[in-house]
């Protein structure tokens, strides 16, 4: 994995800059200005944070499946990748929400749902530093990402079907609204941009976690035994 | 409470059968700390096994990994004839009865009530009266209807090892098992554990002290570096 | 198998009135989440009956924290953990007896739960009670069965009652909203039907993955 490094990142560098380049040459918006093109930030890393949860099911599962330590590191590399695109995701929406809407914070059925993905995150981190046997925790971990693997459709169901209750689509969903041709290919051009930037993130989280992990077992190694 | 013989109570599970433990060239490590290395060991019906080994030479791991709670990372472990993997695991631990340091015992329930607790767990379905015996064997007959909250360390490994009279296990893993036990206590252990090995069970337990195994028949083993020999304790007072 | 199940049940709500702690301990947390409540709201009469299914959800879902933080506290002394994974029964039988146990002492805290919260509140449903019972024996269902599960993946964690709650209270967000509304719908006359069911799904998968997750957990 540490050979892809490299190129994963200038690939990174190269997409972003193609990316960034179609984005501020596209037209603006004549209903919202220029404030559309946090769009092109807010819509990718919308998908990679639920991209990135679909990667560490997977992982997940072979985890507890195959018992492979491999996949273990993939979940624990991965889930600040997750948290990171989440939160990114929260802060585009409200900033994009405020002329929008004329308020940082609407209980927009999806902006919740990517709300509660954000908190699960943050848990499935901290579950796994609170838990003193690395084998326990990467364990414990990978069934947390199971349970939320089926609670976020659940979720996502509950507050649609909640928020379409209380107010009849005043405004419809928290992006995406129609797109036409010209707008689409630097949507496309990101969306593939933080594909590889998510690939990116995560190789170079397990190169971190795998050489934090050799360490921590050369320490164990150190004291001495009867 | 008397030492030696004691008539085992009748309970309405019998042994399966007698069986074969083995053991095959069986590696295991926490981490890089490799604890066993090619561990050999065979023990046959009416078998007694006692592991002896300074803290930390792995006795322990290979009780745990004997009673399922740790799986080898290499080699073999049988239990009569049959290879212990996950999924014949709950047929092993019905075959066998582990009893380490820590008791397993609930504080706020009576003697009676935490073997019954035991029973129900492992399938059994012993009489009131049964219970009531087998309690009055260990000793704590005066004591059957109290709270074990309130028992001394010695109490409370009689009632644990009172689960072998329950129980009848074709294999029998013990840790320690002479630990808070007084001169009488050690006696009466002795005299359960030969009617158990008579009665054609299989036993390994782990101690570090020769001289209150002695007066079992036994095989000696030395767990010395992640290997197991047989024979006493170099200047041990052994057997 | 069932017989072993039971019998943990039996002993954790034994246990939990030989020495009245769990039990208490949720009452009384659910009585001062209502003063609370009085105090920081103050709801009139006509107030308090549309309040009502949000206060009375989310005080059950506090209170349940108050016990699944203790669910396998019980099974730290000496050892038992160890002793119940050492029993040849499958480990979905020891989920099943744990959850039993923190089922029951639930449905107890429960069941004295909504009079109090009429009394304290003022609101007249007496008439309505057996519903506002089923539902919420349908939401303790699921409430529990994941809570159980989540307390035995926080056992052993360092503030572990923290973490509890920060891993609930976001998985629980659909049985809330659904628990909310049906209640509602059924005090106030509107409708209830596709919200139960939504509890219900909640439920089946909670308690159909539950048993064998906690059996990955505990392996090895």
């Amino acid at each position: 994995m540490g050979r892809l490094r490299g190129p994963a990142g200038w690939a990174t560098l190269g997409a972003l800059g193609v990316g960034l380049f179609l984005v501020l040459t596209a037209p603006a918006d004549f209903q919202q200005g220029n404030s559309v093109r946090i769009m092109y930030v807010h819509v990718p890393s919308a998908k990679m944070a639920l991209l990135v949860y679909l990667f560490i099911t997977i992982a997940a599962i072979v985890h507890l499946w195959r018992k492979s330590a491999r996949a273990d590191l993939l979940v624990e590399a991965a889930v600040p990748v997750g948290t990171a695109f989440a939160a990114v995701t929260l802060a585009t929406g409200s900033i994009w929400g405020k002329p929008m809407w004329g308020a940082w914070w609407a209980w927009d059925a999806r902006l919740t749902s990517m709300l509660v993905l954000l908190i699960l995150y943050v848990g499935l981190a901290a579950l796994r530093s609170a838990l003193e046997d690395p084998v326990k925790a990467g364990r414990a971990t990978s069934v947390l990402v199971l349970i939320g693997a089926v609670d976020l459709p659940i979720i996502h169901f509950s507050v649609t079907w909640w928020r379409t209750l209380h107010q009849p689509a005043s405004f419809k969903g928290s992006g995406t609204p129609a797109i036409e041709g010209a707008l689409l290919t630097p949507l496309l051009a990101m969306s593939l941009a933080f594909v590889v930037l998510g690939i990116y993130l995560v190789l170079l989280r397990a190169g971190l976690v795998a050489d934090r992990r050799r360490l921590e077992a050369l320490e164990m190694e150190e004291p001495t035994h009867g | 409470m008397e030492g030696g013989s004691l008539p085992l109570p009748s309970t309405d599970a019998t042994r399966d059968a007698t069986l074969t433990v083995a053991i095959q060239e069986l590696h295991f490590n926490f981490g890089r700390h490799r604890v066993l290395q090619g561990v050999e060991l065979t023990l046959g019906p009416g078998d007694c096994g006692a592991l002896f080994g300074a803290n930390g030479s792995g006795k322990s791991t290979l009780l745990g990994i004997l009673a399922t709670r740790y799986r080898p990372r290499r080699g073999r472990y049988l239990l009569d004839g049959r290879e212990v993997t996950p999924d014949l695991g709950h047929w092993a631990r019905s075959q066998l009865l582990f009893i380490g340091h820590a008791t397993h015992l609930y504080g706020h329930l009576t003697p009676l009530e935490n073997l019954r607790f035991f029973a129900d767990l492992r399938g059994l379905r012993p009489t009131d009266r049964t219970l009531a015996e087998t309690v009055a064997q260990v000793g704590l007959g005066a004591f059957a209807r109290r709270p074990v909250r309130g028992f001394s360390a010695g109490m409370r490994k009689r009632l644990a090892l009172s689960r072998v009279l329950l129980a009848r296990p074709a294999l029998l893993l013990l840790d320690e098992p002479y630990s808070a036990l007084d001169g009488p206590g050690v006696e009466w252990l002795n005299g359960l554990l030969r009617d158990y090995l008579i009665g054609g069970g299989t036993l390994v337990m782990a101690s570090h002290d020769p001289g209150r195994v002695a007066a079992l028949p036994h095989r000696p083993f030395q767990l010395r570096e992640g290997r197991l020999q047989a024979g006493p304790a170099a200047g041990g007072e052994g057997c | 198998m069932l017989r072993a199940a039971w019998r943990i049940a039996w002993k954790d709500v034994v246990g939990d009135f030989r020495r009245r702690a769990t039990l208490s301990s949720m009452l009384f947390f659910a009585i001062a989440v209502l003063v609370v409540f009085q105090a920081a709201f103050e709801p009139d009469r006509q107030e308090a009956t549309r309040l009502l299914p949000g206060l009375l959800w989310v005080t059950v879902l506090f209170t349940s924290l108050v016990g699944l933080g203790r669910v396998f506290q019980a099974e730290e002394e000496d050892g038992a953990l160890e002793g119940l994974l050492l029993s040849p029964m499958p480990r979905g039988v020891l989920f099943l007896g744990k959850w039993w146990g923190n089922l029951t002492l639930t449905i107890l805290v429960e069941l004295m739960l909504v009079p109090l919260l009429m009394v304290l509140f003022n609101v007249n449903l007496w008439q309505r009670m057996p519903l506002i019972y089923g539902i919420l024996l349908l939401g303790s269902l699921g409430l529990t069965g994941l809570g159980v599960l989540l307390a035995a993946l926080t056992q052993g964690a360092r503030s572990r009652e923290t973490l509890l709650a920060l891993l609930l209270l976001p998985l629980m967000v659909p049985l809330l909203i659904a628990g909310v509304q049906a209640t509602g719908g059924i005090l106030n006359g509107g409708e209830a039907g596709p919200w139960l069911r939504l509890m219900i799904i909640f439920d089946v998968v909670y308690l159909a993955l539950a048993p064998w997750a906690f059996g990955w957990l505990m392996e090895e």
